[in-house]
């Protein structure tokens, strides 16, 4: 059960994209072709290792629809990765990413980590994006890139172990503050003996002090 | 500060006070007007002030004003904290001791205030945009307003905050602050924000505010600590209940496990207080209530399933059994931590074994379960903790046969060992003391030991019951019955009802066991018939009915005088249907049958209130409908679980039969056909008949034509020539041919006239005789087709039956078979429709030949009146004929004489001359020409 970090992810993109199901299939290794509807915002976990390190994912699954919107935005600024899903068979779920980018990148924290998913793979007879179209924008953003199918779990172990990994290299590079609990991550208890005697909330000790 | 004073004590010295309201409209025009930030500040002081004693004047003018001031003044700490008290005094409706008690207060002005306040959302921005502030004097108040307003509108406020960006998020920093007082705040904050908001639950979770919240606990001490413990477990509470994605986040997080060290009672510790504080009871609760959130037996199965296995895991539940055991736990706290352990081990084989094996602290060390029993049988125990008990006891055995089998066997007569108590002992003295709750409390403790479970029903049918001394022992079956004819208090014999039917549900042996006893079935009979309209009595009615249906449903049909059948009988007779199911069905409609079935736990506050067991409404609910059909249906297999079978076979039972009817119908159907054809062959025959008469009647009409008209006699005496030979020979020769026709119409006249008349009649009376015969066939093949025809209509209405039986039974093969059987039907129906119609045509045919035979009749009658006309002149003209006859005969005997003289002479002359045998032939054939016609 211990851990050496915990990430916290969070899934967005339109709705009917695929998201709790790539989700479930990450989670139980299953595909539920008829899906309810997300209301709101779904919890899902696992525990992955990179680099020999157990790391543990914590994952929300959000609500695609336009009406969930203030809802789910109250996630991005505590997650420490993002997968950003399109439809490869819905040419308008492509178009929607540019709304989606600049949404995220407002409300999270600048280090956030964001993978691009091409969800759906399986049905190339109905394909409507074409990969490098993909590819393109993920260059242009600086985005990872996949394509994946969760019917088929092709590409989905992948997706969120290089969105984890691509995290790991970050605090390996001093990029995150690992500290900060609100950038999504957490270090494990045992790798944290320091941790708990952090003063939590200090972001403003300095400012006026005389109080009462 | 001056003006402030004066303004304020110049009215005092003038002697005429200006009202509050004066006050404030004064104060309010100075801080809209005032260019100063110091002028500004000392008025929102002064309001503010006033704004506990003044709430309606200083809310209704000054709200706008002060809005007006956050938004211009916020760089100014210190106005911005005035205007932010000031507002939270108006809108909180906590009485103050300042405020003025005499003058009436609405009850809800702070909810109004609040309305009017957040009616602009960009309000409740501002507000939010001030946390940013790390200012106490800012950050405190802005706490202490957003709490107020999420207290007077709390569903209106959650949705704006929600709508927000980062709305919740700051909040949620708050719990980080590192001034107590405002972290505590915020706990109460975050209490309201999260209450039944399942959206702003999970967001608050997010931002990691289980971790927050159990580390402030533990700061705090946990069950030790303070009201901010309390504060703390609230807010679990809230965002852990109904919240199936948080707790599934809460048990991946491993939150669970970090529960376990606030269970952890250091016994000096509480020995040495000597008690409890309210605080740590109400921290203790609330801890349990957290735990038995997570394990409900109303969350989704997998949920509680995994949290149960890491309470086991994690020591949770050995915390919780300690605490059981402990001593000087104050007994709430007690109960509920019995209730929690029954919801940890509720249907988990591993925690279920765990609490079997935990043993209490006394000499000898009994187990905890018969620690438990013992105080769940002892009236002297707090009824909620005897509940809780129970409750245990049923957690234990839920979905858990070894444990079941375990508290059989304690009962069993080879297992008994006088020296220890042991859970039977227990729930026997419970069954048979004289405290009505403690009879129920072991009915229905029993009935749990053996529900779903035949085996152990079967076993507890071995127990035997010592009676007092010198009498034969008796079975443990006998004896609840006895309790219960016996009378008793209400629960004691709900109890033992419930626990009646249970064990005799499913289990054919205990029924005939049951039965065997010939005083109980008249008992049930007696008590289900009887009409007393109490509410309780109903319930006992509608429990002794049900136990009735299952005698009946679960009956090997072992016992003559109790037999499925002869039960039908009985309750059909004795007590009627209606009466019957009117009573069954009283029962699930009791409110506290609805109470009962709504979960297992037995969250009742007075004994009165005890009448249902949880598991006893659901066995009632999935028999409830089994047993009216049983007692109502129309015969046929019965036995719950042979229903559908028996079905089946009855509808090929009558598939079969009504194949055989069918068939039979087939065969008459052919046998009519061929009477129809035999008919129509004798009807031509007749018709035939009727023509050759007609025919016949023709002829004669001719004859009496030909008869009509006298032979011309033509006589000439010729000379003697040749000519004057052949015309005589001729006229001879006709005279011959009619004499002879006359012959023979004499004859027939005198006989064959005779003869004629006869025999016309006689073809009459034939006809006649076959009409009859044919009317006759006709009749009977009319019946024939009506029994037909009933039989079509009871084919079609037994098909109908069996159509909508297949459809119940929805067996395609009967199905099938029904659409064969339909088909077949409608081709009978339509020969018989055929068979009608032909029937119809026979008869019209028989008419006609009928009225043509009267006719014939009449014509025969006119016929025989011509001729015996014909015969009167005919005798006459007969006498004449005869005369000239003889005149011709002279007058031929002349001739000949001349004729022989002139061949004489002609021989002699050299002429040859020819014989008369011509002459002859001629009559000959004359002769049968007639005979062809007397025919």
């Amino acid at each position: 059960m211990s851990y050496a970090y915990l990430f916290k992810y969070i899934i967005i993109g339109d709705t009917g994209v695929g998201k709790s199901c790539l989700l479930l299939q990450f989670t139980d290794k299953r595909f539920q072709p008829v899906h309810d509807l997300t209301i709101g915002v779904e919890f899902g976990a696992r525990m992955i290792t990179i680099d020999g390190k157990q790391i543990k994912l914590q994952i929300w699954d959000t609500a695609g629809q336009e009406s969930f919107r203030s809802i789910t935005r109250s996630y991005y600024r505590g997650a420490a990765g993002a997968l950003l899903v399109y439809d490869i068979t819905r040419r308008d779920t492509f178009n929607h990413l540019t709304t989606w980018l600049e949404d995220a990148r407002q409300h999270s924290n600048s280090n956030m980590v964001i993978m691009l998913i091409g969800n759906k793979s399986d049905l190339e007879a109905r394909r409507e994006v074409k990969k490098e179209e993909g590819e393109a924008f993920a260059r242009e953003h600086g985005l990872i890139f996949m394509e994946t199918s969760a019917k088929t779990a092709a590409n989905v172990e992948e997706a969120f172990i290089n969105t984890a990994k691509e995290i790991y290299q970050k605090i390996q590079d001093g990029v995150f503050d690992i500290n900060n609990e609100a950038n999504g991550i957490k270090i494990g208890p045992q790798h944290s003996p320091a941790n708990q005697n952090m003063p939590a909330g200090g972001s403003g000790g300095n400012q006026g002090g005389g109080c009462c | 500060m001056d003006y402030f004073r004066n303004m304020l004590g110049g009215p005092q010295g003038e002697g005429q006070t200006p009202s509050g309201a004066e006050t404030v409209e004064r104060l309010c025009e100075r801080v809209s007007s005032s260019t100063l930030l110091d002028d500004r500040r000392d008025a929102v002081r002064a309001l503010k002030a006033l704004s506990k004693k003044f709430r309606l004047e200083v809310g209704t003018q000054a709200m706008d004003i002060l809005i007006n001031v956050l938004e211009q003044d916020r760089n100014d700490a210190e106005i911005t904290g005035f205007t932010l008290d000031t507002l939270y005094h108006v809108m909180s409706n906590e009485p103050t001791d300042e405020e003025d008690t005499s003058a009436p207060v609405d009850s809800d002005l702070g909810g109004q205030f609040t309305e009017i306040f957040i009616k602009k959302s960009d309000n409740v921005s501002l507000l939010l945009s001030f946390l940013e502030e790390y200012d106490f004097h800012v950050r405190w108040p802005t706490v202490k307003l957003l709490t107020v307003l999420l207290t007077n509108r709390q569903k209106d406020l959650q949705e704006i905050i929600l709508v927000i960006p980062m709305g919740v998020s700051r909040l949620m920093d708050l719990l980080s602050d590192s001034r107590e007082i405002i972290r505590n705040d915020a706990l109460l904050l975050l209490n309201q924000l999260t209450k039944g908001h399942a959206n702003i639950q999970k967001i608050v979770a997010f931002e990691n505010a289980f971790e927050r919240i159990i580390d402030i606990i533990r700061d705090e001490g946990a069950s030790d600590g303070g009201i901010v413990v309390e504060d703390c477990l609230l807010l679990l509470q809230n965002l852990l209940r109904n919240n199936a994605s948080n707790q599934n986040f809460f048990k991946e997080g491993s939150f669970v496990q970090r529960l376990t060290p606030f269970f952890e009672l250091e016994s000096e510790n509480s020995n040495k207080q000597g008690g409890w504080s309210a605080q740590k009871v109400t921290n203790m609760h609330l801890l349990l209530q957290l735990v038995r959130t997570l394990v409900s037996p109303n969350n989704p199965q997998n949920q509680t399933v995994a949290c149960q296995k890491v309470m086991n895991q994690c020591g949770l539940l050995q915390e919780l059994c300690s605490i059981l055991m402990a001593s000087g736990v104050p007994a709430d706290v007690l109960t509920e931590t019995i209730n929690t352990v029954s919801e940890v081990i509720r249907g988990s084989t591993a925690n279920q074994e765990y609490f079997a094996s935990v043993l209490a602290p006394s000499t000898p060390p009994r187990p905890a379960i018969v620690v438990l029993l013992m105080s769940m049988v002892n009236e002297k125990q707090p009824f909620v903790l005897r509940c809780a008990v129970l409750y245990c006891f049923q957690s234990f055995l839920c979905k858990n046969e070894v444990g079941q089998s375990q508290i059989i066997q304690t009962l069993l007569p080879t297992a008994a060992d006088a020296n220890s108590i042991t859970a039977g002992q227990l729930l026997c003295g419970g069954l048979f003391s004289a405290d009505p709750l403690s009879n129920w409390f072991a009915s229905v403790a029993l009935l749990h030991a053996i529900v779903e479970n035949h085996t152990q029903k079967e076993q507890l049918l071995r127990v035997q019951l010592a009676t007092s001394l010198g009498n034969p022992p008796v079975s443990l079956l006998q004896q609840c019955c006895n309790m219960l004819s016996q009378g008793g208090k209400f629960q004691t014999r709900i109890g033992l009802l419930m626990v009646l039917c249970g064990w005799l549900c499913d289990c054919p042996i205990a029924v005939s066991h049951f039965l065997s006893n010939t005083a109980n079935v008249p008992y049930l009979i007696s008590q289900v018939s009887s009409s007393e309209g109490e509410e309780h009595e109903a319930i006992v009615q509608g429990l002794c009915a049900f136990l009735l249906g299952i005698c009946m449903l679960y009956n090997d049909d072992k016992s003559e005088a109790f037999s499925k059948s002869a039960l039908k009988q009985v309750i059909q007779n004795r007590i009627g249907l209606e009466s019957f199911t009117d009573k069954l069905t009283q029962v699930a409609q009791n409110e506290n049958y609805t109470r009962a079935a709504k979960k297992p736990h037995l969250y009742y506050k007075h004994p009165n209130e005890i009448v249902f067991d949880y598991s006893f409404t659901r066995l009632f609910k999935s028999l409830e409908n089994e047993v009216l059909k049983a007692v109502s249906g129309s015969g046929g297999a019965i036995n719950g679980r042979t229903l559908l079978g028996g079905d089946e076979d009855q509808y090929k039972a009558l598939l079969r039969e009504q194949e055989e009817v069918l068939s039979g119908l087939r065969q008459q159907l052919e046998e009519m056909q061929g009477q129809n054809s035999a008919s129509e062959r004798r009807v031509a025959e007749l018709t035939d008949q009727v023509q050759q008469l007609r025919d016949q009647n023709a002829l004669l009409k001719a004859h009496k034509g030909s008869q009509g008209t006298p032979p011309p006699v033509a006589a000439s005496p010729s000379g003697a020539s040749a000519e004057e030979v052949e015309s005589l020979q001729r006229e001879v020769d006709s005279l011959r041919s009619q004499l002879t026709e006359k012959d023979a119409q004499l004859q027939a006249s005198a006989a064959g006239g005779d003869e004629d008349k006869e025999n016309n009649p006689d073809g009459g009376a034939v006809l006649q005789a076959s009409l009859a015969r044919l009317q006759g066939e006709v009749a009977s093949r009319d019946q024939e087709i009506s029994g037909l025809k009933a039989e079509v209509t009871r084919l079609t209405t037994e098909l109908q039956q069996k159509s909508t039986q297949s459809a119940e039974a929805s067996s395609p093969e009967s199905d099938a078979a029904t659409a064969e059987l339909q088909s077949r039907l409608q081709a009978s129906e339509s020969q018989v429709a055929a068979l009608t119609e032909e029937r119809n045509s026979l008869q019209e045919r028989v008419k006609k030949s009928n009225e043509e035979n009267l006719k014939l009749a009449s014509n025969v009658r006119t016929l025989e009146e011509e001729k015996q006309n014909a015969g009167g002149d005919l005798r006459e003209e007969m006498e004449t004929l005869k005369k000239e006859q003889d005149d011709l005969l002279v007058l031929l005997a002349d001739q000949d004489a001349k004729i022989d003289k002139y061949k004489t002479k002609l021989k002699e002359l050299g002429q040859e001359v020819e014989d008369d045998d011509d002459d002859d032939d001629l009559d000959d054939d004359d002769d049968d020409d007639d005979e062809g016609d007397a025919d």
